[in-house]
């Protein structure tokens, strides 16, 4: 096998830096296009009433699609020009050429979305459809579906397990998952990109410390397209820190989303991505009940600025107690139990109003540390994505053989 | 080798129907999300100043994506299925895989492109990026760039000649020129989508003719996706007919021109669908002086609505005579001789104008004929985009012996 492809990486890192300066530069030159276009929102929580350039996911992206579209003779190069390859690696170039193919198709169905302002239910469809050719070259590719039973369940299923078609709809999902699990967690400055690059630098991290492992070709496939992603996403945070003067869009969690999904299906460490993915997770979780409208879910869930301090406080739902359903009522009566949900009830025009917190992890923190600034929650949250992931370093070679 | 893919070939088929009911009921049903977007335009050739929806390219070509998106794997099932393939042809998966890549970064560019009115530099610019992956799968699954030299320059050339760099210079710039030669042949209802579905059916019935020829691989690729764009741009053109309720826009050009593009290159037959090309060639070699600015160029070169009549004439460029550059008043007294050229001059406030038709196709055949019915002017520049076409097939096949020995 090679020897650790120490000028491609090079050449990738380089290509990186050059996509962190043009996106750096890009985005400025763009605002006008982007504002003419209508293509802008207003900050919800600063007193300023200035219109932001929206979606500016599309200009990251589209740096790291011509990024990668020039690197992608590079890891095969010494296959003309040294002829060191027993035999061209089919294989690698097809995953390599498959998952632009997938990441392109999610940033154009994401830039339409932030466009065309697409229905709730397009957005499980559109990252199901992008992630269909990596489906197709993994069909093509691999084609294996087989897990390896973690212990506790080997008494049961047996050493390995063939999923079959199960295998496919899990790597669909996980696309929509990854999409949208960032596209939730969000709704202060900085917030997505910022959790995206957490989550990047600790897939970098145990791409790295996998390189002297078994499957050190999947790592580098990983890497290629990871380094990329931090630096161009690097680029746009610059400009979308707090106080953000732009905003990235469902274009930038589209991209980010399938980007992720796409190295951890291709590098076949989904598992281990998924659990740099726990506050995304928790979040998930804490939001269940109003993605589901068991509790009414309002437009926006971001936290509510006020202007008198300075500071956002929690957001809150408000609904006629009587419209509630028997299992909204008991999910409201444990999570206030539990100490999770801030209710009250109050009286408006002879009708009974419950008002409970939108369930969202950045709510909860503020729940928990009462209301603050914008940047110190942004950072806080941040610092949550990282002490998640810390655990993990030492985590992957806990666990058993295969690495799925 | 194998046979004749008959059943791949049967699914391609009728993926290509569906897409075109999806495209069909698709376009009527995001209307409002378009109007919304502020994506929309106002037919300069009509009286009514009602919004019709821009940019429907992106329904057609996302429609068409998701058709090949789960065709993928069809052409390479009888590798799983039946063993019926010595080895797995991985250069075929390749370029099938690249060429989606570069189609699907075009339709994106080109929504871009769309939705923040880019500059005329960027529509250079945005069909090269987008070109990258056909060249570097190109580069690593063939490599090749050398051509056949045509038998009047041998003599000076020999038998092969070795292009080097500049085939790959001569691939990119094949997907700037169809994607911009299909944008500036526009204006009235249907033509853009029209002259694609021409070119289309014109590459189709090639590739089925060259199906008992030596390279029979090439041509069922470029039918793969030849078949699913043709249908698909008919669903398009159902609804872009005279009279639009629904315009086509640059995503459209774009999408179509990578499209052709792909084909010509992977299938090796770039050369044949450029004869198919020949309109855009004239329209091209026509706009040229306007093209560079060397007579000035309006923002908008389509024909003049007349409402009296409700017909097309033909439109002008009006400018002081005393702009015009030397060149500029060598080619248009030459155009004029030659009669390709309608010239006025007159006094505007003691200040000398010239006018001169805008420098296209559809101008010139509203000259020859006179004011027409825009319905007849998309239909008469169709069918000469078919005759074209069959031009083409006549050079492929009878005087391409003069060139080339077959």
């Amino acid at each position: 096998m090679w020897g650790l492809p120490v000028i491609p990486l090079l050449i990738n890192f380089c290509g990186a830096l050059l996509g962190f300066v043009a996106t750096l530069t890009l985005i400025p030159a763009f605002k006008d296009h982007f504002i003419a276009a209508k293509l802008f929102g207003i900050d919800l929580n600063k007193t300023s009433k200035q219109p932001i350039p929206e979606s500016q996911g599309v200009i990251s992206g589209a740096v790291f699609l011509i990024i990668l579209f020039c690197f992608i003779p590079v890891p095969f190069l010494s296959c003309f020009v040294e002829e060191q390859c027993k035999a061209f690696p089919h294989h690698e170039f097809v995953a390599f050429i498959g998952s632009l193919l997938a990441i392109c198709c999610m940033i154009f169905l994401g830039f339409a979305d932030d466009v065309l302002n697409l229905r709730w239910r397009h957005k499980l469809l559109l990252p199901t459809m992008a992630s269909l050719p990596l489906l197709m070259v993994y069909f093509t590719n691999f084609g294996n579906t087989t897990i390896v039973v973690p212990k506790p369940f080997r008494v049961l299923l047996g050493m390995h397990l063939d999923l079959g078609i199960l295998y496919y709809v899990y790597m669909g999902m996980l696309a929509v998952f990854c999409t949208n699990a960032i596209n939730i967690l969000a709704g202060i400055n900085g917030l997505e990109a910022g959790q995206s690059l957490v989550i990047a630098a600790s897939i970098i991290t145990f791409n790295v410390v996998e390189l002297n492992g078994d499957y050190r070709d999947d790592h580098i496939f990983s890497l290629y397209f990871m380094i990329p992603f931090f630096f161009t996403t690097l680029g746009l945070l610059y400009h979308n820190w707090y106080p953000s003067s732009v905003f990235v869009g469902d274009t930038f969690c589209y991209f980010a989303g399938m980007t992720f999904a796409v190295v951890g299906i291709l590098g076949h460490f989904s598992k281990t991505m998924l659990l740099f993915f726990i506050p995304q997770v928790l979040n998930f979780l804490y939001s269940l009940p109003q993605l589901f409208h068991i509790i009414p879910c309002p437009r926006h869930r971001l936290p509510r600025f006020n202007p008198g301090t300075g500071k956002l406080e929690m957001s809150y739902s408000k609904f006629r107690t009587k419209s509630l359903s028997a299992l909204g009522k008991y999910i409201l009566k444990v999570s206030e139990t539990l100490r999770i949900v801030d209710v009250r009830q109050e009286l408006d025009e002879d009708e009974e109003y419950t008002e409970c917190n939108n369930m969202t992890l950045i709510n909860f923190v503020i729940k928990l540390i009462g209301p603050a600034p914008e940047q110190t929650l942004t950072v806080l949250l941040l610092l949550i994505q990282v002490r998640q992931t810390l655990p993990q370093g030492g985590g992957p070679s806990a666990v058993d053989v295969d690495p799925h």
